[in-house]
């Protein structure tokens, strides 16, 4: 069994292991028959110590005929051999071993310090577990998806790495009453990350801290004090990407989870050109679900993510949490002689025109105006109609060709997986 | 006529040449399994001294082997033996396993908890070797053979194994390296000895 846990250890002074197992490996442990076999006992077993820290050992060689010598006897560690200088013979059966400034433990399981008879034969083996305590945990961050569950994440203490098995455990109860409960799905989203997937308690705070223990101690993080209510979040949702010229039209539906609760919502969507690692952000989309970015260059591949923060549930005043960025949905705007600026802002649907990009359309309405009407006078019904023919056109020639000019097929996927 | 465990007719019956096809496809079925859970042991062996550290993995590395109470590795004289004791010796062997590769399996998730696949190895292993004794037991049946001999008793087999292991680490690392050892060495003798019973097989 592991070595005791509590506090840190330089040698640690086992106990020495149960007489009736090691009768047991004694009895069975006759490896050679009628040659005189050899056994020892390396002392202390399975000790935990500190990286940096020495260990003295001994092997103590017992045999028949009785009198087996510690002459010739060598220890390993981990496979290779021990400089001699590092033993000594203790008296005749006994092989001392002096190991300084010891490394953090190669395996989880253990180091392996075997002590060898003279052929090479293994007389017994005892494993080193070196490493340190561990640091606290911090950084809990938790959200739940449906009001009814909890999913917490942190961070494993300063330097993570203790070189011993290190466990963590997320902890949790009610601020004001009721015991401590402990969670029990791990690594749902990542290696230090638990779910808790039901009976919480709404309108009321949990406290929520994390316990890293290992064969050096433990270390507990701080409380993390929360209302499920306030850490409401909501998994991706899908979203339909049209395209129109220089404009790209982008639809959605608020988040399923949440159907059934009461909230306002806030989204955001952001965008970028194929080949490029900029994104741009629509940040203001309150609320609505559907959204038209305009003033983007045509015939041009983008990629479109949609988010939102469901806040005010049931009257909280927390800021909310943002769910993750929704599956990118592809779309392309149609070809056009007049290249855009890039630039975009989610336009209103159907509204009224704004700056730049209805002045282009307008410049480009008038230029069909001449050589289809015969009347120069403007207006918004001739420019309705207008628009109703470009999309119409549009779809038209997007089912002929199918290929951009840049070779690229331009898709406006459906809603994303 | 399903080909499931434990359900072949008595030899007795007055169809005995017509259950020939039959039986043969159960010891060829028995046979397959046999050598599927060979390299399977293979796999768990490789895995499982990966993960106690050199020098379990090194070559010429030859711990003592300390008998395992209620199971021992096949005699040299195994070979020469009728093929029905030889496959009555491997069901007691296979009977035997399961409790020790599951104290192996206990000992592992204490020293590796990090090693999910070892551990699903391990219990797989338990359950594999209960199936294919089930199966070569149903061969022997089959085959009008029934078991004479002397059975391991798991429980204690396990307890000593269990008490072995609460001994010390490494003791634990070696001796879940023989049990890991003889599930391998009994799979590949009961490939063999129902491969001898096959069609084309020596008699």
């Amino acid at each position: 069994m592991p070595a005791g846990r509590r506090g840190p250890a330089a040698q640690s002074a086992r106990r020495p292991p149960p007489l009736l197992p090691l009768l047991l490996l004694c009895v069975l442990g006759a490896p050679r028959a009628g040659s005189g076999a050899h056994t020892a006992v390396i002392s202390p077993q399975d000790p935990t110590l500190l990286i940096g820290s020495s260990l003295q050992a001994t092997c103590s060689v017992h045999g028949d005929p009785p009198g087996a010598t510690a002459e010739g006897l060598y220890w390993t560690l981990n496979g290779r051999r021990l400089p001699p200088e590092l033993s000594r013979v203790l008296n005749t059966s006994t092989l001392a071993l002096a190991l300084a400034n010891l490394n953090g433990s190669r395996q989880q399981s253990g180091d392996n310090l075997v002590c060898h008879a003279r052929d090479g034969s293994i007389l017994a083996g005892s494993c080193l577990y070196v490493g340190l305590p561990p640091e606290k945990p911090f950084n809990i961050s938790c959200w739940s998806k449906n009001m009814k569950d909890l999913t917490c994440r942190w961070t494993p203490g300063a330097h993570g790495e203790t070189f011993l098995h290190t466990n963590y455990s997320l902890k949790y109860k009610l601020r004001w009453y009721g015991q401590d409960n402990t969670c029990e799905e791990y690594h749902t989203v990542g290696p230090h990350s638990c779910h808790i997937p039901k009976d919480l308690a709404l309108f009321t705070p949990y406290e929520i801290w994390v316990e890293a223990t290992n064969r050096l101690g433990s270390a507990r993080s701080d409380v993390l004090t929360l209302d499920i209510l306030d850490v409401v979040s909501t998994s991706p949702f899908p979203h339909r990407v049209g395209g129109l010229e220089d404009q790209l039209s982008v639809r959605w539906v608020s988040p399923p989870a949440l159907k059934d609760f009461l909230f306002q919502a806030k989204y955001q969507i952001r965008y970028r050109v194929e080949d490029s690692v900029d994104w741009k952000v629509v940040d203001d989309v309150s609320n609505q679900t559907s959204c038209r970015l305009a003033g983007l260059k045509p015939g041009t591949v983008y990629f479109v993510q949609v988010r939102c923060n469901p806040f005010g549930i049931y009257g909280s005043k927390k800021a909310g949490i943002w769910s993750e960025w929704s599956h990118p949905t592809a779309a392309s705007t149609p070809r056009s002689e007049r290249p855009g600026p890039g630039g975009g802002a989610c336009e209103p649907r159907g509204g009224e025109p704004s700056s730049g990009p209805v002045r282009r359309e307008l410049k480009q309405f008038l230029g069909w105006l001449k050589k289809h009407a015969y009347c120069s006078n403007l207006s918004f019904r001739l420019y309705d109609q207008w628009r109703a023919w470009m999309q119409k056109s549009h779809k038209t020639r997007n089912q002929d060709e199918g290929i951009l000019p840049s070779g690229r097929r331009g898709t406006a996927r459906g809603p994303a997986r | 006529m399903t080909q499931r465990e434990g359900s072949l007719e008595a030899p007795q019956a007055d169809s005995s040449v017509s259950l020939l096809p039959h039986l043969e496809a159960k010891i060829r079925q028995t046979h397959s399994l046999a050598h599927l859970l060979t390299k399977y042991a293979e796999q768990l062996l490789q895995e499982y001294v990966q993960l106690q550290g050199d020098p379990f993995g090194l070559p010429g590395f030859s711990p003592p082997r300390l008998p395992v109470a209620g199971l021992s590795a096949p005699a040299p004289s195994h070979a020469g033996l009728p093929v029905h004791e030889r496959l009555r010796l491997d069901a007691a062997a296979l009977a035997a396993l399961p409790p020790l590769l599951d104290v192996v399996r206990r000992r592992q998730a204490e020293l590796n908890p990090r090693a999910p696949r070892l551990l699903r190895r391990l219990e797989d292993a338990a359950r594999q070797a209960r199936a294919l004794g089930a199966a070569v037991e149903a061969v022997l049946a089959a085959l009008g053979a029934v078991n004479r001999g002397p059975r391991a008793e798991p429980p204690a087999a396990a307890a000593a194994a269990a008490a072995a292991a609460a001994s010390g680490v490494f003791p634990a690392k070696v001796l879940g390296l023989r049990v890991c050892g003889l599930y391998r060495e009994w799979l590949s003798r009961t490939e063999g000895d129902l491969g001898q019973l096959l069609p084309g097989g020596p008699a």
